[in-house]
């Protein structure tokens, strides 16, 4: 198998100029919003000479191709500069919301497929019946009712009413943040499950029709051990890529649940920092998001790999 | 008594029988929940907010958030009253002014230590003063612009010599950015300094874990009489107001800094939690730009000042809890005049402005507003549907907050929405912003250029007698009013929800919150 993951060093340099690129358009983006640092540090009390003052000690008087320059200069040298804000390395900052936007993330994908694998086959195993519309209207439920709408519900009834979790938070200790993260993660989860669910439903049925299939039930084999064995792996493929989309999109989209839930991840951090014009942070946080997206993409593309013995993505016949 | 007045007395007699209350007087309070006399050593407070802190540095940070921490921990010569009309001593005993008001003489107080162990004495206040005075634009440093020097006299007095008479000295050495460090930053540099501050005050510093928590620590040999009473205080970040009253009710927060004025009246009626508004000097106005024809034009100012219905915008925006702003200044600053009648809501009025003003057929203008700001949102449709009964055609333009403040910045608007609160106990800060074309801001953006008040307001800067100041600024707010350069719409108190465990919870109309006196029941 190690042999068909060639690819993955070849992607991690091809990436390299979309990322780059990223850069470059987010840092000209953020620099045409009117509005800068030092008119939101000063509050009410700024006034055009304040702020062109207090612009010109933070460096921002130069002109933007310099400033990107430096940018630049430093990342090269792993520093991400200064946030304006706080007056702190951006590294830092990031640094801190990274691994809770990622745990989120983890700990919703988990759930999600705690949810959608038993839901999925449940469906597949006896399509249009009462438990397969029961499925498929949940699924329809998911998509439609709103993030913040099910994570406040969430609250309310497991935090509030059941007080069997608290509400909103991060809490201290690695077993406090599994704590505190489940409510959010769940919601989280409850979005995402619908598109995996119906994405594992179709193609489970697919299998399920399938010859190797057939001839496995003819030798005895059926439920939990059947699907296990023979039809999850063959059935997961398309939907390891649609994870995968929904992965990459979620580091931004997780915003609103950090919200609600007081979550400090990424999306609260590029969320101030763009109301605080803190350029650095801005910029920082958009690679962090590209790489990420970048990655899970070539770790969409290993998993296939391990799935599926036939897919060799290093073959260079490939289309 | 007008209503002005009698809720001014209110409050006072509120924070009195708080006051009496903590004394162990026993009677019953009504501010802050429940009854019990005797403060109740230890606990911790946890209080939520809906944004983190920025810095811990007094001299340049403008932030509210991270302000009402820093004040726990560092304390300034003098502070406000509770009620806001006047200044008291603090770290200071009293002061005496020479008799060419040029020279104060400041006694400090013998007794005052630093959470470090060490004496408070004159070299440590000189040293405060000089930093915050120097740090020019990106800073406070503007609030001591009339300072000329600062002598330690001997280890328990101060001299300070001023340019020219300056009327708020005392108030502006109030402001958080005076407030007194150990010289030399205690043998730090500033920034390691601003890491973990030390001051006089009641708490010390703890641990702060950005965009989380920051907790603050008792201190044990505060100098002060009474309290601290608590053991620590945490505030955590919680922006949702849904998830923080949720917090509130499920006992996991004690106080919420910000509740929606629409959950106001469920929070108060909500068993064990308690909604208190407390009186302010926020003023919420429109900014009228002389720039843009018609608004060089007193009559059609004044008439929609006129035509603007601000009880339905109280009743919309804040359910109620405020009231119409007659003048230029807020009710809980010094020297605010209750008789002066700014424009109340009258369309006959109105018309008969309009009648005499250049437009008198109505005339199309634009209001900006932030987008994503609900009571913004109201005030602009209440004022859509008034103005269009004078025949004025009024878009409403949206911008995102911070293009918004840009665009308030060059004056680029027909009408705006803003608001305004006191930073210091004295009404210059505000006057000199929004009547003087050299305050820097072109009269709050509004390019008023009003000779005589400008003149009026020159004068109370300087004037010491209080009596003469108290005229002065009379006539400063009428003015204004009768020019409605702005257009006030209300005064809003600040909402603040907590536990009934919470006793001692007071805020001052400035906005701060002194902790030392707080403690909770069980």
């Amino acid at each position: 198998m190690f042999d068909r993951l060639r690819f993955v060093p070849i992607r991690l340099l091809q990436s390299i100029p979309v990322v780059f690129g990223v850069t470059i358009v987010v840092f000209f983006m953020v620099h045409l919003l009117p509005g800068n640092p030092a008119l939101v540090l000063l509050g009410q009390s700024a006034t055009p000479e304040r702020v062109a003052a207090l612009n010109e000690q933070l460096g921002l008087n130069e002109p933007l191709f310099d400033q990107y320059l430096r940018f630049l200069g430093n990342l090269v040298q792993l520093d991400l500069g200064q946030s304006i804000t706080y007056q702190r390395p951006v590294t830092e900052l990031v640094a801190d919301a990274v691994p809770i936007t990622l745990s989120l993330l983890a700990y919703a994908l988990v759930l999600s497929l705690v949810i959608s694998i038993p839901l999925a086959a449940v469906a597949a195993s006896a399509p249009g019946r009462v438990r397969d519309a029961a499925v498929r209207a949940f699924t329809l439920l998911g998509q439609g009712m709103p993030q913040f709408w099910v994570g406040i519900m969430l609250i309310l009834l497991l935090g509030v009413k059941a007080q069997a979790f608290p509400v909103g938070g991060y809490g201290k200790t690695p077993g406090e943040h599994l704590y505190y993260l489940f409510l959010p993660a769940l919601t989280l989860a409850i979005a995402m499950s619908p598109t995996t669910i119906r994405s594992l439903r179709a193609s489970t049925i697919a299998v399920l029709g399938s010859d190797h299939v057939g001839t496995a039930r003819s030798k005895g084999a059926a439920g939990v051990p059947l699907f296990r064995q023979h039809v999850l792996r063959n059935a997961a493929i398309p939907t390891v890529s649609i994870i995968g989309v929904n992965l990459g999109y979620l580091v931004g989209g997780s915003l609103v649940i950090e919200k609600v839930f007081a979550v400090p991840g990424l999306g609260s951090l590029m969320v101030n920092a763009i109301f605080a014009r803190d350029f650095p942070t801005i910029q920082a946080v958009a690679l962090v998001v590209a790489l990420f997206v970048v990655v899970v993409g070539i770790l969409t593309d290993v998993v296939y790999t391990a799935i599926d013995p036939r897919v060799d993505l290093a073959s260079k016949e490939r289309a | 008594m007008t209503r002005r007045t009698r809720t001014r007395s209110a409050a006072i007699a509120v924070v009195a029988a708080v006051a009496l209350t903590a004394c162990g007087g026993g009677s019953d309070s009504s501010s802050a929940g429940g009854g019990s006399s005797e403060p109740v050593m230890g606990g911790d407070l946890t209080i939520a907010r809906a944004a983190d802190a920025i810095s811990m540095d007094k001299t340049t940070t403008f932030d509210n958030n991270s302000i009402y921490v820093m004040q726990q921990m560092m304390q300034p010569l003098f502070t406000v009253s509770e009620d806001g009309s006047t200044v008291e001593p603090l770290l200071a005993t009293g002061y005496e002014v020479s008799e060419d008001q040029l020279t104060y003489t400041i006694t400090l107080r013998d007794d005052v230590t630093f959470s470090n162990g060490d004496p408070l004495t004159a070299e440590d206040v000189k040293f405060s003063l000089d930093e915050n005075t120097a740090t020019g634009a990106d800073g406070w440093g503007f609030v001591n612009a009339a300072i000329d020097t600062v002598e330690a006299v001997d280890d328990q007095t101060v001299s300070i010599t001023v340019k020219y008479p300056w009327a708020p000295l005392i108030a502006d050495l109030s402001i958080f950015a005076n407030a007194i460090i150990p010289a030399d930053y205690d043998g730090q540099t500033a920034e390691q300094f601003y890491e973990a501050p030390v001051g006089t005050g009641p708490f010390v510093w703890d641990e702060w874990q950005r965009g989380q928590y920051l907790t603050l620590t008792a201190n044990d040999s505060y100098w002060g009489e009474n309290g601290p009473y608590l053991d620590s205080v945490t505030w955590t970040v919680v922006p949702d107001a849904n998830t923080r009253k949720l917090q509130l009710q499920g006992g996991q927060i004690d106080i919420d800094d910000t509740p929606d004025w629409s959950s106001f009246e469920s929070l108060s009626t909500t068993p064990g939690v308690t909604a208190t508004a407390f009186p302010s000097t926020r003023m919420d106005y429109i900014a009228f730009n002389q720039q843009v024809e018609p608004f060089q034009d007193v009559h059609v100012r004044r008439a929609i000042a006129f035509a603007i219905d601000r009880e339905s915008m109280v009743d919309a925006v804040l359910y109620g809890n405020g009231e119409p702003a007659n003048s230029l200044l807020s009710p809980g600053t010094p020297y605010y005049d209750e008789s002066v009648e700014g424009p109340t809501f009258d369309l006959d009025a109105a018309r008969d402005e309009m009648a005499q003003s250049s437009v008198p057929d109505g005339f199309s203008t634009s209001l900006l507003i932030a987008s994503g700001d609900p009571n913004q949102a109201s005030v602009a449709q209440i004022m859509q549907s008034q103005l269009a009964e004078l025949g004025i055609d009024m878009e409403i333009r949206q911008l995102e907050p911070t293009a918004n403040k840009q665009a308030r910045l060059a004056s680029d608007f027909d009408m705006t929405i803003s608001a305004w609160t006191m930073d210091i106990p004295d009404p210059d800060q505000w006057t000199s912003f929004a009547v003087d074309p050299e305050g820097g801001s072109h009269s709050a953006f509004t390019y008023w250029d009003d000779p005589a008040v400008i003149e009026l307001n020159q004068q109370a800067q300087r004037e010491i007698d209080e009596g003469t100041r108290q005229d002065l600024y009379t006539q400063i707010q009428e003015q204004a009013g009768e020019s409605a350069f702005l257009a006030y719409l209300y005064y809003s108190p600040y909402a603040y929800a907590m536990t009934d465990a919470v006793q001692g919870f007071q805020v001052t109309p400035l906005g701060n919150y002194p902790l030392a006196e707080v403690y909770k029941t069980e």
